[in-house]
């Protein structure tokens, strides 16, 4: 029971930075593979400031920005500028799979290759349905729900919304009526880079320590997770979060924990094969 | 001085393993367009394989204290030949991933996850691999005989290693340059199109992994032999970006760029971090190796995507000398100023070897009940159509009407959600592309679908059917086997171009011709697929109406002669020449057909088009 507490939390983490890396796909049409490292660098801005005093849940706005901005940035000068080169979409993944590089041990030339933890305590525990929770972990779970709601609610509640769901259907129809698509773009990246320096934040609090590689693999998750639901999906992307969160964790408590993301592996590479359009999806026009 | 000797014995294995990887990886990526992500996996699994041929058993020798499968004790070479046929079997199950229904980036996705899940499984799981502390004492080949520590012993490995380094190259240049190469570029420029002409893309991406297995098998079994060391540690996923790093730097599809960035990244980084002087934290000098890895990758496809050595353009007129043209804008605008040629010349019947067969105007090709769904959308809705033998049958209506995708069904490109494809009297529905080009049933697109990094002259070869280079057992066999043939196939695609007026363009990249030249390669190579059944989709569009009457002649003569045509066209001029019948076609149904004077006549489809 206790496993399909953490399961609980990592599908959490894992929702909140699938959604954007799936936003990110259904607006540009690029698998972002330097998501992990952006995330792992917002966490050590929050770390940071963190360390000067500030209460790691205030510290976690830097992190939020981080992300923000340097997924904008990412996209604005690395990422369009090649799209509009008309490559194919491969020759941008190698170019994220570098990004990647430059992220993540860039950081570890900066910070060094050690662990670090944040100032904080996990707080009491509450008993919950059987569930032992700590306070650090109910926070967590509370900032999921908020994000799935709010994405949710921006999906189907505001223009802005409407746009990117049509920019993400089909790009040039929905310039040519009369949709701002560079802006959407824009603005899509800015919140889904948001939502990927806020999940950094938490998996590196849920972790309790952590160094600058520490989510380097963590894009095998979140690509199964995107997979399952189907790439482009936001609510896709939230079911296959859970479901990948739960059976990693809940897998761990009868086989060795060693092989826990095995599933995940498996998941994304049967889905791959079979499935690519996810297991609610369908074919594409394009 | 024979540290200096040791020194370079060491280099010249370091440097042929990677080499050797690269150029696997340099056919598969650079030449066929397969992104193997997991490439690694082969050299690793290669490299296992070797060590535990050679080594002693398990439980037996030195007390037991390491665990792994086999311990055969083989003598050298049968352990590299188990590592290159390891590698090579490993390929068959990631045709699954490759297979060609997949977008490239996906699977290459899936290939980067299989490696970091095989090499989780192998740190984690011990009796298989020794788990993450790997295998020591690997022995080293005739190490009984002669003592591998030994200047003369290591120079010697190092000499073996580069000898097969040659051989490597030599095998994949075989390939690259054999009229199979060309469909293998084919593939990595539009793989879709390439289907649509019959090239067989599973077989084909299989082939490349299979051979790239075999050649990163065997570069891993020259490494471990060496170190004599093997732990999952050091075959990371990451050091599958390390050899993309090196083979676009050096120019991925060139085999000397390969060598030239297996020289300058992996072995390159690793001489000369070795003499930086210890700077900072322990982590900082690798940290930054990576940095320059990633940097490297992104500014060379900025600046130099091609990278140093370039993939060189393949003369095939013969004509060495003469600089080819790059089309330029000037061109573009010109284009109504194209050369016509003497296209009402050519006889296309002994060109394309076309017995004629006269004409009985049977049905040849129907449809029934033809339907396509998209997401919900209803885009074909219960299309059934008889086309007949020897006629060009026209197909209009208003944009969305779903010409194209019907055309797309009828070659395979797309398959329709419910209905049925005869061709004569057989079911053909569920037979893919490929196989139905070979049949006769070739195709051309909308949009654009050359293959631009293919000369003009060699997308027109590629189409031809049945090359007997155009295997892989065929390629491997050499020129002189298929030289003489391939000779001839360039001859017969040089006449049409000329015919096509196109000559000065035939070494030309595809890529750089303009909107209209484009689309007269296209149904020159459609024409040169050897077609029964052709497919024409918006052939016209771009083209300069006198040069269109004159192709619309020459579409004329090929049905007197027994081909069957069915062409999409908004042009109604071209349709009121040559098309008899015709189908229009309104929201995804057929809704009326006859002869274009015929249709005017009728009220439903004059304002299908007003209204469209």
């Amino acid at each position: 029971m206790s496993s399909f507490g953490f399961g609980l939390i990592s599908a959490a983490v894992l929702a909140i930075a699938t959604v954007g890396f799936t936003m990110q796909f259904a607006v540009t049409n690029v698998l972002n593979l330097a998501y992990g490292s952006i995330m792992i660098n917002s966490a050590f801005v929050t770390y940071y400031v963190n360390e000067h005093g500030v209460n790691a849940w205030v510290a976690l706005v830097g992190g939020v920005l981080t992300g923000a901005i340097a997924s904008w940035l990412l996209n604005r000068f690395v990422y369009t500028p090649f799209q509009k080169r008309n490559l194919a979409p491969i020759t941008v993944v190698i170019v994220s799979l570098g990004i990647d590089l430059i992220g993540t041990f860039g950081l570890q030339a900066i910070v060094g290759g050690g662990y670090v933890s944040f100032t904080q305590n996990q707080g009491r525990e509450y008993h919950f349905a059987g569930l032992l929770l700590s306070s650090l972990q109910l926070i967590v779970m509370g900032i999921c729900v908020a994000v799935l709601v709010g994405v949710h609610g921006l999906l189907k509640y505001t223009r802005l919304g409407k746009a990117m769901r049509a920019t993400s259907a089909n790009k040039n129809l929905a310039r040519n009526s009369g949709i701002k698509t560079q802006f959407i773009i824009s603005t899509t990246w800015l919140i889904s880079g948001a939502l990927c320096g806020l999940a950094g934040t938490v998996f590196a609090m849920n972790a309790g320590v952590f160094e600058a590689t520490s989510a380097q693999l963590y894009i095998v998750l979140l690509l199964a997770a995107m997979f399952l639901g189907g790439p482009g999906e936001p609510y896709g992307a939230m079911f296959g979060a859970l479901t990948i969160g739960l059976a990693t964790e809940v897998s761990a408590a009868y086989i060795n924990p060693d092989y826990k993301d095995v599933i995940a592996f498996i998941a994304l590479i049967v889905m791959l094969m079979f499935r690519p359009f996810g297991i609610f999806g369908s074919e594409k026009t394009n | 001085m024979s540290s200096y000797g040791y020194y370079i014995a060491i280099i010249l294995v370091y440097a042929s393993v990677d080499a050797m990887a690269c150029l696997g990886l340099s056919l598969q990526f650079g030449v066929a367009g397969v992104s193997n992500f997991g490439f690694i996996i082969f050299q690793s699994v290669g490299a296992y394989v070797a060590a535990v041929l050679s080594m002693p058993n398990a439980s037996t020798s030195n007390g037991g204290f390491q665990k792994y499968i086999l311990g055969w004790h083989l003598p050298w070479p049968f352990p590299w030949i188990g590592a290159a046929l390891a590698g090579g079997l490993l390929a068959l199950p990631f045709v699954f991933i490759v297979g060609k229904r997949l977008r490239g980036d996906f699977a290459a996705v899936g290939l980067l996850v299989s490696a970091v899940l095989l090499n989780l499984l192998a740190t984690n799981y011990v009796p298989l691999f020794n788990g993450a502390a790997g295998i020591s004492l690997v022995p080293a080949p005739f190490q009984s005989h002669f003592n591998p520590q030994g200047l003369s012993y290591q120079f010697a490995y190092g000499l073996v290693a580069v000898i097969l380094t040659v051989g490597a190259y030599f095998l994949v240049k075989r390939i690259t340059e054999s009229p199979y190469g060309r469909s293998l570029r084919a593939m990595r420029d539009n793989d879709i199109v390439a289907d649509s002409l019959g090239k067989d893309l599973r077989m084909q991406r299989m082939s490349v992994l299979v051979v790239g297995g075999m050649i990163a098998g065997l570069s891993g079994a020259i490494l471990v032999e060496f170190i004599t060391l093997w732990a999952p540690g050091a075959w990371g996923y990451a050091e599958t970006i390390v050899l993309f790093a090196a083979i676009i730097i050096g120019g991925a599809g060139n085999h000397k760029g390969a060598v030239l960035g297996a020289i300058l990244v992996p072995v390159g980084f690793e001489e000369v971090t070795r003499y930086l002087p210890p700077v900072g934290n322990p982590a900082l000098v690798p940290a930054l190796e990576w940095v320059a890895i990633g940097l490297l990758i992104v500014l060379f496809l900025w600046f130099r995507p091609d990278g140093i050595l370039p993939e060189r353009r393949q003369i095939l007129s013969g004509n060495k000398n003469a600089p080819a043209p790059v089309p330029t804008a000037a061109d573009d605008e010109s284009d109504a100023l194209i050369k016509i040629g003497d296209l009402h010349k050519l006889d296309l019947h002994k060109l394309l070897h076309l017995e004629p067969t006269g004409n009985d105007h049977h049905v040849i090709f129907s449809t029934k009940g033809l339907t396509k769904v998209f997401n919900g959308v209803t885009v074909v809705s219960d299309v059934s159509i008889d086309i007949q033998q020897g006629r060009l049958t026209g197909m209009i209506g208003p944009n969305g009407a779903g010409k194209s995708t019907t055309l797309a069904m009828l070659a395979g490109t797309l398959p329709p959600s419910s209905g049925q494809i005869f061709y004569e009297g057989q079911d053909i529905t569920s037979m893919p592309s490929n196989k139905r080009a070979l049949n006769g049933i070739v195709r051309t697109f909308q949009l654009a679908s050359e293959f631009k990094k293919l000369t003009v002259l060699e997308n027109l070869v590629s189409a031809i059917p049945r090359q007997s280079g155009d295997t892989f057992v065929g390629s491997m066999r050499g020129k002189r086997y298929w030289g003489a043939e391939d000779r001839a196939n360039i001859e017969r695609a040089q006449e049409l171009l000329e015919g096509f007026g196109l000559t000065q363009y035939a070494d030309s990249y595809a890529g750089g011709l303009s909107g209209g030249q484009r689309r007269l390669v296209e149904i020159m190579r459609a024409l040169l697929a050897e077609p029964k059944i052709l497919l024409l989709d918006e052939p016209m569009a771009g083209v300069h109406p006198n040069l269109a009457h004159r192709i619309g002649d020459q579409l004329t003569n090929l049905c007197r002669g027994g081909m069957t045509i069915v062409m999409v066209e908004h042009e109604l001029s071209i349709m009121d020449a040559f098309c008899d019948p015709v189908i229009v076609l309104a929201e995804g149904k057929v809704l009326a057909q006859g002869t274009m004077s015929e249709l005017r006549q009728k009220q439903e489809v004059v304002e299908a088009y007003l209204v469209g």
